[in-house]
């Protein structure tokens, strides 16, 4: 892929190249993990012992939305578990999982950097925040 | 944006990730439309990075004025620019007002916040546009490049810094001289120089500021580093999803080649840099320099042991400096200004400013920087504005979930390296979040806990098992299901965690636990041992925040929704499951649920009080026909004392089967609710009302009968004795001169009052305290003729116990206040006495969490009066032959689950044991008593009984929207002409509108 032809065949690239892939595909489907070990000259467990050891990794389709409640501190010290609990009650998914339509995936992340609106939450790109159960419906659309 | 000529103005808009969540691009290009339509040639339109003041954003600054504007919508643009920038009239409405004074303050200069910072690293943040390297050249930026580059050798530059005393911003506070000493000092082929730009502790958000504000100023400190350490080679390292600040890095990057910052044979010194980015994936322990390292070698982040360090071996295998952003973005500036100026800000060994990210339970959430050994009170209540909407501040959090918590008897703690250490703190990210009494601590070290025990790497098996065990423990403690010997070997797991694991990640997972432990441990223990959790948060004990705060674990909720359905009686019915006194309680209880109640999250607290008073009104006896009552148990009960600790425990124990007699020295019984409460509070019939149901369970109450001796009651043959004999006297002011006959005792004038006997307490009246029972001394004197009452209070009006509603009624009677002040002497007169009194101010906070009233020098002022009525406390009066020990505060010791004292047999609870304190509370000690001596006698000790049917929740509506309901009361100019009830209740359609506004929080 054009993507492996970016960097040259050095195993500390590794991370950097799953990177671009993730980026660009969303999550690392298996093939692309033989690939790269090919590349590399690693194996594919080799590989995988590094790719699942990072969160931001993901080994299944996400959703055409993403949406992140952040659990950081001030988020959680201002009432974020509260809208976590009505973003799951919304979608009907935990995080790390997709809705069945494949149009959501709920993530949360330990600290978006956002802790004065707290709670925070961010689809796609754009943080929302000072969120509350009530807001979510705004936020998520449904 | 306006290229032309002659710019003699500025509009900044911040584009920070805070201001741009609230869509402030729009407002810039709103400007930028508007300005241009209004021809204006001379200003220019721009985007900056994060000023700091995040929590009042939009921000947008005009310049030169300085005028900050907050909360600006692209709605305000063209006024804006029609009143300021056309006519010269600042738009006022958008002013910051300073909380204290209310005053609005236009310039961001003067803003109280801003004045007490030192903005050494953030002077650029929002006044520059980080995208434009022209402007960061114009404030003095890479200047300190060329002076080191053509007039320093690299050696000269570590020398400087060290003079300086600069310490590591990461969290180490390691001196960077040494650092960079390390790596000179190691031959090698290749050195690198690392910027860690990870910052992943939650509540830290200030390198995003700083990436995203100013990024030249944490670059050019990178090449700086780089030409001292001996590296050709930088990398900044930092989180993918800071999208915003890996563009401003890349496009600084770039630009700085371009001038020739970057790249080979810099200004022709022979001095070769150049910078990548790495981009982290989402490991917190990657902020680790080891793993880091590791991270951007390809392989797991999990940590190295060291030795050896990063700046001898480090990056595949070569030296390699570590320095996190803040501690790059000092460099540039103790070049510029030198290292012995640069050494003069802060306080010894801790030279330099702090960044910190002040967020949590605080008003002016934001960045702030200040000098080094500030102090955590300043940072929290000088420049963060302290709690909002009035509560109490309970512990502050600094450094990262990893560090510790301190309550309020650290506050005056300066926040520099050392002085944190010393009290088991540290600096750590400098993130601060403040908590308050909203939130529960222990749930907050299991939370701290719960991060780092996810993002432990695994490597180390004490800190990946430990802390999980940890967590564990935690979690059983936050559902209710502790034990104390879990306090003992959290503390055990804490050492081996701490000893066991190889980086900092487990060095410092037990932080949280090890200090919560140390400054909360009654929390704790009252999670443990009474499952109660006083910030209502531990969803695993507490069914409803409201449920829980009351003392008496009154279904709230429940009969909430009976009153929503039309159904008073049975509501009536579920108050009664839990308290022989709803009448009483309806009128004159302090609600502590309606202070928890999560509907004040939106707008106001359920009115649950009025409710319960409807309930009680318009309810009928159906609960009558559910009561049991038990066989006789051939046990007899003696209870001193009929108020409503006295005779709640005597009901219960009538209803378990024993036989009860309450002793009562007064003509009547209730105690204080006879006694204390004036008419208009509490009618005296509808106190009779609860009295009489006592009763009719099978009390007897036998009134005017004093007793002096707890054996006689033994003798005659009870077998089990309950004191309940309330704290009678009322404690002095402490001023002299109050022996005066002016200076009436409260209570002896109280119950005159209440039995029907009317007298004068003349025209002018000073009331000294801030409870209830002042504003009813001072509510009663109006009602008794006296023209001019004035309550004196030490502390300020929103802390007066008495609450806001009695303080309200009490004005609009015609009632003064007078706070902040204290009495000092009263010289008496044959005309009336004058009471010499001072103003107070607000002095340090104490290890409550509250400030300090200290008396303000040369406010001495006096107050003529023709009475002094002192309501400031009541001490307990107990006949010696009673022969009852008392605890350290005067009032009688009893253990405090099952309220025995050290005679066998004896039991006390109420204002006796407690100080003056509340109805409700009574009560709950009556219930206590009742359980343990049933138990005692034999018995099971329930005494809780199903008095309604059981809920069908089918039916729900949504909760309503509206505004909480208005309780009617009487006019103010008729309630002061008799003792009339005052509040007329709710009718049915008001209380099931109100009813509608409960949240239900006990079915979530």
């Amino acid at each position: 892929m054009d993507i492996l032809s970016g960097f040259s065949r050095d195993k500390s690239n590794l991370v950097d190249i799953l990177q671009a892939f993730q980026d660009k595909l969303g999550y690392l489907p298996e093939d692309i993990i033989i690939e790269v070990a090919d590349y590399l000259r690693m194996s594919p467990s080799a590989v995988y012992s590094v790719a699942t050891f990072y969160p931001r990794f993901k080994f299944t389709p996400s959703g055409k939305k993403t949406v992140c409640a952040c659990r950081g501190t001030a988020c959680h010290v201002r009432g974020g578990g509260r809208v976590l609990r009505e973003i799951e009650n919304k979608l009907g998914i935990k995080p790390g999982e997709t809705t069945s339509d494949m149009e959501y995936t709920l993530e949360t992340v330990s600290c978006m950097g956002a802790c004065a609106l707290a709670p925070a939450v961010m689809v796609d790109n754009e943080i929302h925040g000072q969120m509350t159960p009530a807001k979510v419906s705004e936020v998520i659309g449904e | 944006m306006n290229n032309n000529g002659n710019i003699s103005r500025s509009v900044l808009i911040c584009q920070g990730t805070s201001c741009s969540s609230q869509k402030s691009k729009k407002i810039r290009e709103a400007f930028e439309c508007g300005i241009l339509e209004a021809g204006i040639t001379d200003t220019k339109v721009d985007f900056t990075g994060c000023q700091g003041f995040c929590a009042l954003g939009p921000v947008v600054i005009i310049e030169p004025e300085g005028i900050l504007y907050t909360r600006v919508t692209v709605e305000y643009v063209p006024e804006i620019i029609r009143s300021h920038l056309q006519e010269g009239r600042p738009v006022s409405a958008l002013f910051y007002t300073d909380p204290e004074s209310g005053e609005a303050v236009p310039y961001y200069k003067n803003i109280g916040k801003y004045k007490k910072q030192h903005r050494l690293i953030m002077r650029n943040c929002g006044h520059i546009n980080p995208e434009k390297i022209a402007d960061y050249e114009a404030v003095g930026g890479y200047k300190s490049l060329k002076k080191i580059i053509s007039h320093m050798s690299p050696q000269q530059v570590v020398d400087e810094i060290r003079c300086s005393g600069l310490r590591g911003r990461g969290g180490g506070g390691f001196p960077i001289a040494q650092k960079w000493d390390l790596c000179r000092a190691t031959t090698a082929d290749s050195k690198y120089v690392i910027c860690n730009a990870d910052e992943g502790d939650p509540g830290a958000f200030m390198d995003r500021n700083i990436l995203e504000g100013d990024p030249h100023s944490l670059l050019e400190g990178l090449i700086i580093a780089g030409y001292a350490a001996g590296a050709s080679k930088g990398f900044i390292y930092l989180r993918s999803d800071y999208k915003l600040a890996v563009k401003r890095i890349k496009l600084a990057i770039e630009a700085a080649k371009k001038q020739g910052y970057l790249g080979e044979n810099i200004f022709g010194s022979g001095f070769s840099f150049d910078v990548s980015i790495r981009t982290g994936v989402g490991a917190y322990v990657c902020g680790e320099e080891t793993a880091l390292i590791a991270t951007i070698e390809g392989k797991r982040g999990t940590p190295h042991p060291r030795p050896p360090y990063p700046a001898e071996r480090g990056l595949w295998g070569q030296p390699t400096v570590i320095n996190n952003v803040k501690t790059l973005a000092n460099i540039p500036l103790v070049i510029s200004q030198g290292a012995d100026s640069y050494a003069k800000i802060g306080t010894v060994n801790n030279s330099g400013t702090a960044v910190l990210a002040l967020s949590g339970k605080i008003v002016n959430g934001g960045i702030i920087e200040v000098p080094m050994g500030t102090t955590l009170r300043e940072i929290i209540f000088d420049i963060g504005g302290g709690i909002p909407n009035g509560r109490r501040f309970k512990a502050v959090q600094i450094g990262g979930p990893s560090e510790a918590c301190l309550p309020a008897g650290l506050l005056n703690t300066p926040v520099d390296f050392d002085s944190l250490a010393k009290v088991g703190a540290s600096l750590g990210s400098g993130g601060i979040v403040v908590m308050d009494e909203d939130t529960c601590i222990v749930d907050i070290a299991r939370y701290f806990l719960s991060f780092t025990q996810l993002e432990s790497c695994g490597k180390c098996t004490p800190c990946r098992l430990g802390t999980k065990r940890m967590l564990d423990i935690l979690e059983r403690i936050c559902n209710g299901k502790g034990k104390m010997s879990d306090l003992d070997l959290l503390l055990k797991l804490a050492k081996t965690v701490k000893e066991g694991s190889l980086c900092g990640l487990g060095q410092s997972a037990p932080n949280t636990v090890l200090t919560t432990l140390r400054y909360f441990k009654k929390e704790y223990e009252e999670h443990i041992l009474r499952h109660h959790c006083r910030a209502a948060v531990c969803r695993g004990m507490v069914k409803a925040p409201c449920i829980h705060t009351c003392p008496a674990e009154i279904d709230v909720p429940r009969y909430i929704r009976s009153i929503q359905k039309g159904q008073p009686g049975e509501a009536l019915a579920i108050v009664r499951e839990k308290i022989p006194f709803p009448a009483v309680c309806g009128l004159v209880c302090f609600h502590p649920c309606e202070s928890r109640c999560r509907r004040a999250q939106l707008d106001e607290a359920v009115s649950i009080r009025e409710l319960k008073r409807y309930a009680v009104e318009y309810g009928n006896d159906i609960w009558k026909s559910r009561t049991k009552k038990a066989l006789p148990s051939g046990k007899r009960v003696a209870v001193i004392g009929s108020g409503p600790a006295g005779l709640t425990a005597a009901y219960y124990l009538a209803r378990s089967g024993h036989s009860v007699t309450v002793y009562e020295s007064q003509p009547l019984a209730g105690g204080m609710l006879r006694m204390a409460i004036p008419d208009y509070r509490l009618p005296k019939d509808i106190l009779d009302a609860d009295i009489d149901e006592i009763i009719s369970a099978g009390v007897t109450i036998k009134t005017n009968t004093e007793i002096y001796n707890v054996e006689s009651l033994f003798e005659q043959g009870f077998n089990a004795v309950f004191v309940a004999i309330g704290a009678q006297n009322d404690l002095k002011i402490g001023i002299s001169g109050e022996d005066d006959h002016r200076f009436i005792d409260r209570l002896a004038f109280l119950k005159e009052v209440n039995s029907g006997k009317k007298f004068s307490p003349g025209d002018r009246v000073g009331v000294i305290g801030g409870g209830h029972a002042a504003v009813d001394v001072a509510r009663t004197s109006r009602r008794l003729g006296a023209g001019e009452v004035t309550i004196i209070y030490r502390r300020s009006r929103e802390d007066m116990p008495a609450g806001l509603e009695e303080i309200e009624k009490a004005l609009a009677e015609g009632i003064n206040i007078l706070e902040m002040t204290m009495p000092v002497q009263a010289v008496n007169g044959e005309d009336g006495v004058t009471l010499e009194c001072i103003r107070m101010q607000k002095g340090d906070i104490d290890s409550s969490g509250r400030y300090r009233s200290v008396p303000m020098e040369g406010s001495e002022f006096s107050i003529e009066l023709d009475s002094v009525i002192a309501s400031v406390g009541q001490r307990l009066h107990i006949p010696d032959r009673f022969g009852l020990d008392t605890a350290d505060d005067g009032f009688i010791g009893v253990d405090n689950f099952t309220l025995a004292t050290d005679k066998p047999g004896v039991y006390a609870g109420g204002d006796a044991v407690l100080g003056p304190s509340s109805v409700i509370e009574a009560i709950s000690q009556g219930r206590q008593a009742a359980k343990s001596i049933d138990i005692y006698l034999g018995g099971s000790g329930i005494i809780d009984e199903t008095l309604a049917i059981p809920e069908d929740i089918d039916f729900l509506e949504d909760p309503s929207e509206l505004p909480r309901q208005v309780s009617p009361v009487l006019p103010a100019s008729e309630r002061i002409k008799s003792f009339s009830q005052v509040e007329l209740g709710y009718d049915r359609e008001i209380a099931e509108e109100e009813a509608r506004r409960c949240l239900r929080c006990d079915l979530e």
